[in-house]
């Protein structure tokens, strides 16, 4: 808690939360490559999610027997758990840049790669098969997803879908401590500090308001509700023309480490009053992969020396006053809209909490690291607030499970774009907006309800 | 491990190995169950695959302990054995319920044996 000093005697106190990180699962450093391929993370995945989703078909269907791919007689209704596998024509291909014949298909790729002749096959450890019926449609699925299928084989050697079910919502553990009062989490992305359409005085205005040098007494009293910001993702963007691999000149080098400079500055403005945690992105200087390690605390010399300042993993889990949230900074969300399609983001989240894998697309055609002993994306404890960074657009809604589970799914915009930041009550998990806006002639900011 | 021996078996350092398909039978004696339980649910593995090619062989006559472990690597059943100890692998099976012979876990802390998969360098 810092006290704020203003022109009174007065003092604002900012309102506390307990805070705890869940990152462990994500954490690379112990983890040591010895040649393994990704079928060691497939095999971790298929085995948890099929113990799952047997124990649950009892309930969905008990009289129909369970069998696995190799088993499966022509005509006999069974069920099968296996991994989904996606045949899709128009997925960019590595090989086919040598592919002998000059084809149409063009190398620079489109938004989405989905087409009317995509069909799924159901794969485990004895086989694979391919699926048909109309059941199950193309478009909602993607490749390493993990479900249940009811079904007979056909003549053809196809597997005929009746029905399908999915693991749905985790079990979801209630919060605690019921706060009876307002306590705000501010969530915002794509910053992108040092790029060309980033406004750095709509970034400096939301500084301000976080840490109170904005309006009057009432203002102030709403910012000291806020309890924790949370950056997620490209915090900033280093000019691409740079890191072309190339040796950098001299004057060069400065104007890489412009950008973290300055965000450094401002997250240390942030840090000293509340307590502010901030994930790798798509452009931020980290690894690749998923998932993405900690941005190196070297990178934010004024930033790490309060303790309220903490460099997390993408993705991201914690606990606020016994309210869990888990977060990317939008890859996984990204991928799924290349293969798959929705109404809206908040859609494809919700397919990725009723499957229980946050990143289904991963090692497929999302970069991830070979885990051999587990697959650390599977979600085995349903969140009470789950965001996904760097958006088009914000979108919010409340997603009920099947067991009474109440998530607040939360779609986060890119700020350089929008200017929004989006804000969290902890008492009642209702979600509000904050636009920044910077005119020539006025400055303002104000709440959008 | 070549085992001194003075009879006229030892003087042949190789040996004929039996038959490699090996159908889970119903009667258990105590090496055998050992083996049952390392292969149950594996397809048929040639002899010739339990020995990696590549590495200088320099024990032509590996020991009980060692084909039993590699009867475990073999095993699809506890997933893909490449990129992992053997420890590790017998412990994630454990882990997801897959029952994995309590044996092998004991050979490995105990005796001197490969921690490795026998294709481990060789791939």
């Amino acid at each position: 808690m810092t006290a704020m000093e203003i022109d009174t005697e007065k003092n604002i106190q900012r309102k506390h939360s307990t805070y705890q990180s869940l990152d462990k699962t994500f954490d690379i450093q112990n983890e040591i490559y010895r040649g393994q391929q990704y079928s060691q993370i497939y095999f971790a995945r298929l085995h948890t999610m099929r113990t799952l989703l047997y124990s649950l078909v009892n309930h969905w269907k008990p009289h129909v027997p369970v069998c696995t791919v190799l088993g499966l007689e022509e005509g006999k209704e069974c069920i099968i758990v296996g991994t989904l596998f996606k045949h899709m024509q128009l997925k960019p291909c590595v090989l086919d840049e040598y592919s002998k014949e000059r084809s149409a298909v063009p190398l620079v790729k489109p938004h989405n790669f989905m087409h009317p002749d995509d069909h799924l096959v159901l794969e485990d450890e004895s086989g694979r098969v391919k699926l048909g019926g109309t059941v199950l449609s193309p478009s909602t699925y993607v490749t390493g997803g993990v479900v249940a299928l009811h079904g007979k084989e056909t003549t053809a050697g196809d597997f005929l879908v009746l029905d399908v079910f999915e693991a749905g919502l985790a079990p979801q553990i209630e919060p605690q401590l019921k706060s009876r009062e307002d306590k705000y989490v501010v969530f915002i992305s794509g910053v992108s500090v040092g790029s060309s359409t980033s406004n750095p005085l709509q970034f400096q205005l939301l500084v301000d308001h976080i840490t109170g040098h904005l309006g009057d007494e009432q203002e102030q009293g709403i910012a000291a509700e806020i309890v924790h910001v949370v950056f997620a993702g490209n915090s900033v963007e280093i000019p691409l023309g740079l890191l072309n691999g190339q040796n950098l000149a001299s004057k060069d080098q400065s104007r890489v480490s412009e950008a973290v400079q300055v965000l450094d500055i401002l997250l240390s403005q942030i840090a000293a009053g509340v307590s502010v945690d901030i994930m790798p992105g798509s452009n931020d200087p980290a690894n690749f992969a998923l998932p993405q390690q900690p941005l190196n605390r070297c990178l934010f010399p004024g930033s790490r020396t309060f303790n309220t300042f903490n460099s997390c993993t993408n993705p991201h889990c914690f606990e606020l006053d016994g309210v869990r949230f888990l977060g990317t900074s939008g890859q996984n969300i990204d991928d799924l809209k290349k293969y798959s399609e929705a109404r809206d983001e908040l859609e494809f989240m919700e397919r990725t909490l009723k499957w229980r894998h946050l990143a289904p697309t991963a090692p497929n055609t999302l970069g991830c690291y070979p885990f051999t002993d587990r697959d650390p994306f599977l979600i085995e404890s349903c969140p009470h607030v789950y965001f996904v960074g760097n958006q088009d657009k914000y979108g919010t809604r409340i997603l009920e499970g099947s067991e009474g589970q109440m998530v607040r799914l939360i779609s986060i915009p890119k700020f350089c774009n929008t200017g929004l930041a989006v804000v969290l009550n902890l008492r009642n998990l209702e979600c509000h907006t904050l636009s920044f806006g910077a005119q020539p002639s006025t400055l303002k900011t104000f709440n959008d309800a | 491990m070549a085992t001194a021996s003075s009879n006229i078996k030892g003087f042949y350092r190789q040996k004929k190995k039996e038959s490699g398909i090996r159908k889970p039978t119903s009667t258990k004696s105590d090496k055998s169950s050992l083996l049952h339980a390392a292969t149950l649910g594996s397809d048929f593995t040639p002899p010739s695959a339990r020995v990696p090619h590549g590495s200088p062989d320099l024990k032509d006559d590996y020991d009980k302990n060692e084909d039993v472990l590699r009867q475990f690597d073999m095993n699809s059943a506890y997933g893909p054995c490449l990129g992992m100890s053997r420890l590790a692998r017998w412990e994630r099976a454990q882990r997801l319920g897959l029952n994995p012979p309590k044996e092998i876990e004991g050979l490995l802390k105990g005796k001197e044996v490969r921690s490795e998969c026998l294709w481990d360098g060789c791939i």
